[in-house]
C-alpha cells in the first residue's frame, strides 16, 4: 500500500492505495464519485471514464492512481456549482443530446476542455473533441449542438 | 396545422436530465450498498466441449472466497430461455459456445474474484464446432443441441411463384451476407442482489424487462415469482439486448444461495461472448420483374445463424421473413428462412429484430434490378409501392399507413437532387444512394400484448406515474408524462415517474417492439379518463353535490355555479381522508378483425407498420476504398410527434448506429480462434464518423388507434441506412456490395479486380 495526496473537486485528501490500481478505480471505489463511469474494460477505448488531472483530459482508468499523486482531479461532480448545473451540463439536458446518459459525463467534460481552450469552436472541432467518448444512443449530433448552445451560454456569461 | 397542445409536439426537457449530466444518476453499478460482494462468472474457453469434471475445491480455499456455485447447487429450474427452454444458467455436461458460464464466484473483493476464477479445475473434452449456419445443417456437422440444429423454419408464400416466374422478363439472383453486431449499449449487463428491509430477496436489474426477470429469478432459485422483488435501476441503453435474463438469474442465484448481496458487472468481453447480438444472415434472392420495372416475384431463401442458444432467434426469423417484402407490392412471393444453430456467441433481439438483415437484401436487390433495366432507381420504387388496399404477404391489409410512401419517395426525390449537386473533395468520388423501409410495432397477432400502468395524485397535487415497463434511455417515460399531462390538461413539469419496482408498479409489459409510446400512452390516457372521473366523484362526496353538477378541466374541478377549485385541494383533503386518488388501466394492442383475414400463413404477423426512408451521400475514396457518409436526410412516418427532439434523438441515432453496421462492424471469428470481443477491434461510430450534415424530416399520418396518433418510432430510423450506404457507395464507384460491413478492403479489391 502507499499514500498518496490528491485533490478531488477541490477536496485535499490523503488516501491509501494499492500501487497497481487505476485512478478509475480509486475515484469510483474509493471516493464514491460514479459519476465516472467504466465501459469498455478499463482498455482506454470508450472515454467514459474521462477525467481532468491537473486540468488535462485524461481516461482514468489509464492512469495509475499513484500517477495522480500531488495533482489535481476534475469529475462530473465537480463541475456543477451547488445544485445548480454547469452551462455545459445545462445544455446537454436541453438540446436532447441525453439518452442514457452513460457517456454523458464524459462527453460533458471532453466538451469542457474545447471550451476552455477554444471559446468557438466549428462543427468540426466539437466532433473531433468529442470523439474519444463513445456513445450509442444520439448519434452525436444533439451533443454537437449542446456545445453550441453551451458556447453561447458562456459567451454570454464572461 | 395540428390544435394548439399544453406540450404534445414540444422538446420537453427529461427529467432524468439532471441526475445524468451531473453525474448522479445511479446505474446497477454505482448503487452504494455495504459489504456487498463481488460476483464473477467462470467462462468457457471452448466453442464446444464436454465437461468431464469440476472441482470448485481450490478456490474454495481462497481468502476472502464466500462461495463457488455451480450447477448441482442450483435450487429450482437448471434450464432457461425466454422462448425456447434450451440455456442451462450453468453449464452442466456441455458448453456449446466461447463465455457460456460454468460458474459463480462470490468473493469479498476484486483480488479475491480473479484468482478464484483462476483456481477452480474444469476438466473439458473439447468437441468439433460450427460457425455457419449453412453448414450445420449438412450431414455430419456437428450437433449443437440433441434435437438438430435447424431451430425453425418459416415457409411464406403468396401467389404463384412459378406462374410469376413465368411471366418475368428479368431474373435476377444475388446472395447477400450480413454480420453479427453487438448492441455495444455503453453500459454493459450488470445485476445487484441483496436481501431488503423484510428479508425479500430483491434484485436491481438493467433490464428491459424486470417482471419477466424476475420469474426465471424464482424460477431458478425455487421460489414463486411473489417472493422476489425487482427493481429497475437506471439503464445504460440497451436496443434489444437487454431482453436477456441470463445475467440477472445468475446475481439472484447467487445471492439466494449465499445470504449476502452480491453484484455482477459484466466486462465488455463478457457482453460481447455471452449476451444476445444481431443475427448474421446469409439471403439469397431470385427476383422477377418486367421490362418496365414491375416487380412480378420473388423467392427468398435466408439462413440466419442464432448462435448456440434460442434466445428471441425464433421471433427475429419470423419478422426478417415478414419484412423482405419492404414496402413493395410484389404479388408471387414465397420467403423460407432457416434459423439454424452454431457454436457461436448467441443471437437474439436487437433493435430491427430482423428488419435490417431483410431491407439490406431487399433494397440492394431494387437496385441491381434497376441498373440492370437502366432505371432510376427512384422510378422503379414508385411503380411497385404499397397501396392502403394491398395486403402483405402475410395476409395482413397494408392500411392507411400506406399514403406516407408517395410523401416520402417525393422528399427523398427532393433530398437526392439537392445532394447530387454536392461536389466531392478532390481525390474523392461522390455517390447519392437511398433506400425506403418498413418497420412493424408491436408483437404480433395473438401475442399476448398488453401494458398495465397506474396514475395517482400526489397529495400535493403532483400526477404520479408509475410506469410498469423500463425507461432504457430512449425518452420513452418523457413521452408518456406528456401524454399524460396533455390529457389531464395540466403541465408537464407537475408529472413524476416512479421507476418500476415490482412491489408497486403493475405490470407494463417488455420495453420492446418500437411499441411502447402507442401502448404506454393508450394505457395512460385510459387510466387519466377514470382518474378524472374518480376525482370528480370525490370532489362531489366532499362538496355534497351531485357529480353530474361537476366538471373537469385542466387541473381544475368546475363548481355548478362557474367558480373552480384546483384539483390540489381535493388532493390535500384526500390525503388527510387516507384515500389516495389513483386509477390503473390495461391497453392491449387491437388486433382489428376486419384486416385480418382467417388464413394467416405466418402463425402471429403483426399487424402495424411505418415507413421511412433514408438517403445519404457518400465520399469514397478510390485508392483506399474508404467510404465516408457525409450527408444525411432520414424521412420518417412518426404518426405524431410527442418530444421532437425526442424524437430526432431516435432517428439520428438509430441512424449512426446503422452506420457501423454498414461500414465497420463483425463479431467475426479471428485466426486465431477467438472471437472480437473489445471496443480496440470492434469499432462502432464515433463523432468524427457522423454525416456532416443529418437532416430529420418527420411526417405526422396519424395512426388513429395511437395516443395523439402515434406511431412507433425506435427502430425505424435504422433500417433503411446500410442498403442507402451500399447503393450511394454503387453510384460513386460502381461497386456493388454485396456484404456488409462494406470495408475499405473489399472497395479497394473489387476496383482493382474491375
Amino acid at each position: 500500500m502507499l499514500t498518496i495526496e490528491i485533490t478531488v473537486n477541490g477536496t485535499y485528501q490523503q488516501i491509501q492505495t494499492a500501487p497497481n490500481r487505476s485512478l478509475l478505480d480509486l475515484l469510483r471505489d474509493d471516493l464514491g464519485l460514479t459519476g465516472v463511469k467504466d465501459a469498455c474494460g478499463q482498455e482506454g477505448e470508450c472515454g467514459a471514464c474521462t477525467v481532468l488531472l491537473d486540468g488535462k483530459l485524461v481516461n482514468s482508468c489509464l492512469v495509475l492512481a499513484a500517477q495522480a499523486d500531488g495533482r489535481e482531479v476534475t469529475t462530473i461532480e465537480g463541475l456543477q456549482q451547488l445544485e445548480r448545473l454547469h452551462p455545459i451540463q445545462q445544455a446537454f439536458v436541453e438540446a436532447g443530446a441525453v439518452q442514457c446518459g452513460y457517456c454523458t459525463p464524459g462527453a460533458i467534460l471532453s466538451a469542457y476542455d474545447l471550451l476552455m481552450h477554444t471559446p468557438h469552436p466549428s462543427d468540426e472541432q466539437i466532433r473531433e473533441a468529442l470523439s474519444g467518448n463513445l456513445c450509442r444512443c444520439t448519434g452525436y449530433t444533439k451533443m454537437v449542438a449542446a456545445v453550441h448552445h453551451a458556447e453561447k451560454e458562456l459567451s454570454h456569461a464572461s | 396545422m395540428p390544435p394548439e397542445t399544453i406540450t404534445i409536439g414540444k422538446s420537453e426537457a427529461r427529467k432524468d436530465g439532471w441526475t445524468k449530466a451531473s453525474g448522479q444518476a445511479l446505474y446497477v453499478g454505482d448503487i452504494p450498498i455495504k459489504h456487498v460482494c463481488i460476483g464473477a462468472v467462470l467462462r468457457s474457453p471452448h466453442h464446444h466441449a464436454r465437461i468431464l469434471a469440476i472441482d470448485p475445491s481450490p478456490a474454495q480455499m481462497i481468502p476472502g472466497v464466500v462461495a463457488v456455485i455451480t450447477a448441482k447447487d442450483i435450487p429450482g429450474e437448471k434450464i432457461h430461455g425466454p422462448l425456447v427452454q434450451d440455456q442451462p444458467v450453468l453449464a452442466m455436461d456441455i458448453v456449446r459456445h466461447m463465455g457460456e458460464p460454468i460458474a459463480l464466484v462470490v468473493t469479498e473483493d476484486k483480488t479475491a474474484a480473479e484468482k478464484a476464477l483462476a483456481a477452480i479445475q474444469v476438466e473439458y473434452e473439447p468437441l468439433p464446432a460450427v460457425f455457419d449456419a449453412e453448414k450445420a445443417l449438412q450431414p455430419g456437422a456437428p450437433q449443437v443441441h440433441p434435437g438438430g440444429n435447424l431451430l425453425c423454419e418459416y415457409d411464406v408464400s403468396d401467389g404463384d411463384l412459378q406462374e410469376g416466374f413465368s411471366q418475368a422478363e428479368v431474373i435476377l439472383e444475388e446472395t447477400f451476407q450480413v454480420p453479427r453486431i453487438s448492441p455495444a449499449y455503453l453500459e454493459a449487463e450488470s445485476s445487484l442482489a441483496y436481501f431488503d428491509e423484510d428479508g425479500t430477496l430483491t434484485v436491481v436489474v438493467s433490464s428491459q424487462k424486470p417482471f419477466d426477470d424476475r420469474h426465471h429469478i424464482a424460477m431458478t432459485c425455487g421460489l414463486q415469482d411473489e417472493q422476489v422483488r425487482v427493481k429497475s435501476a437506471v439503464v445504460g441503453g440497451a436496443f434489444g439486448g437487454k431482453e436477456d435474463s441470463e445475467l440477472h438469474i445468475l446475481a439472484g442465484l447467487a445471492a439466494w444461495i449465499t445470504k449476502r448481496p452480491v453484484r455482477f458487472l459484466n466486462n465488455r468481453w463478457e457482453s460481447f461472448l455471452a449476451h444476445p447480438k444481431r443475427h448474421p444472415a446469409t439471403l439469397h434472392y431470385k427476383l422477377g420483374a418486367k421490362a418496365d420495372g414491375t416487380l412480378i416475384a420473388l423467392e427468398a431463401l435466408v439462413h440466419m445463424d442464432t448462435g448456440a442458444y434460442a434466445s428471441y432467434g425464433p421471433a427475429v426469423g419470423g419478422l426478417l421473413t415478414e419484412m423482405v417484402q419492404g414496402a413493395y407490392h410484389i404479388p408471387n412471393l414465397r420467403v423460407l428462412t432457416r434459423v439454424v444453430y452454431t457454436n457461436s456467441p448467441y443471437s437474439g433481439a436487437m433493435r430491427g429484430f430482423g428488419s435490417p438483415q431483410a431491407h439490406f437484401a431487399t433494397e440492394s436487390m431494387l437496385d441491381i434490378l434497376a441498373s440492370r433495366l437502366a432505371m432510376d432507381p427512384l422510378e422503379l420504387r414508385r411503380k411497385n409501392i404499397l397501396q392502403p388496399e394491398d395486403h402483405f404477404f402475410t395476409r395482413v391489409q397494408v392500411g392507411d399507413t400506406a399514403r406516407s410512401l408517395p410523401l416520402i419517395l417525393a422528399h427523398a426525390d427532393q433530398a437526392r437532387q439537392r445532394l447530387r449537386q454536392l461536389p466531392a473533395a478532390p481525390g474523392k468520388q461522390s455517390g447519392v444512394g437511398f433506400a425506403l423501409s418498413l418497420q412493424s410495432m408491436g408483437l404480433g397477432h395473438r401475442v399476448p400484448d398488453d401494458s398495465t400502468n397506474r396514475l395517482e395524485w400526489s397529495p400535493e397535487g403532483r400526477l404520479i406515474v408509475y410506469l410498469g415497463s423500463p425507461e432504457l434511455g430512449q425518452g420513452m417515460q418523457t413521452a408518456v408524462e406528456q401524454i399524460a399531462a396533455e390529457t389531464l390538461g395540466i403541465p408537464y413539469q407537475i408529472v413524476d415517474t416512479i421507476d418500476v419496482d415490482s412491489r408497486i408498479s403493475p405490470n407494463g409489459g417488455v420495453t420492446c417492439a418500437s411499441r411502447m409510446t402507442y401502448l404506454l400512452g393508450n394505457s395512460v390516457i385510459l387510466a387519466a379518463h377514470k382518474l378524472t372521473e374518480e376525482t370528480l366523484n370525490y370532489a362531489a362526496r366532499t362538496l355534497n353535490l351531485p357529480r353530474a353538477k361537476l366538471e373537469y378541466r385542466l387541473g381544475q374541478v368546475i363548481l355548478p355555479d362557474g367558480r373552480q377549485m384546483p384539483v390540489s385541494e381535493f388532493c390535500g383533503r384526500a390525503a388527510e381522508d387516507g384515500i389516495v386518488l389513483g386509477a390503473s388501466a390495461t391497453f392491449s394492442f387491437p388486433y382489428p378483425a376486419e384486416r385480418t383475414p382467417e388464413h394467416l400463413p405466418i402463425g402471429m404477423p403483426h399487424m402495424m407498420h411505418a415507413f421511412g426512408a433514408n438517403v445519404v451521400r457518400v465520399e469514397v475514396d478510390p485508392e483506399l476504398g474508404t467510404v465516408e457518409v457525409k450527408d444525411m436526410v432520414a424521412i420518417h412516418d412518426v404518426g405524431r410527434v410527442i418530444n421532437r427532439a425526442g424524437v430526432e434523438g431516435q432517428v439520428e441515432g438509430g441512424a449512426v448506429m446503422a452506420m457501423g453496421y454498414a461500414l465497420y462492424e463483425d463479431v467475426c471469428l479471428k485466426e486465431n480462434q477467438r472471437w472480437v470481443d473489445s471496443f480496440t477491434e470492434y469499432l462502432i461510430p464515433t463523432a468524427r464518423d457522423i454525416p456532416e450534415n443529418i437532416e430529420v424530416i418527420l411526417l405526422e399520418l396519424p395512426e388513429l388507434s395511437g395516443p395523439f396518433g402515434v406511431k412507433g418510432i425506435a427502430e425505424m430510423g435504422l433500417v433503411p441506412v446500410a442498403p442507402a450506404i451500399a447503393n450511394a457507395v454503387f453510384e460513386a464507384v460502381g461497386v456493388r456490395a454485396r456484404e456488409l460491413p462494406i470495408t475499405p478492403e473489399k472497395i479497394a479489391l473489387s476496383l482493382v479486380e474491375g
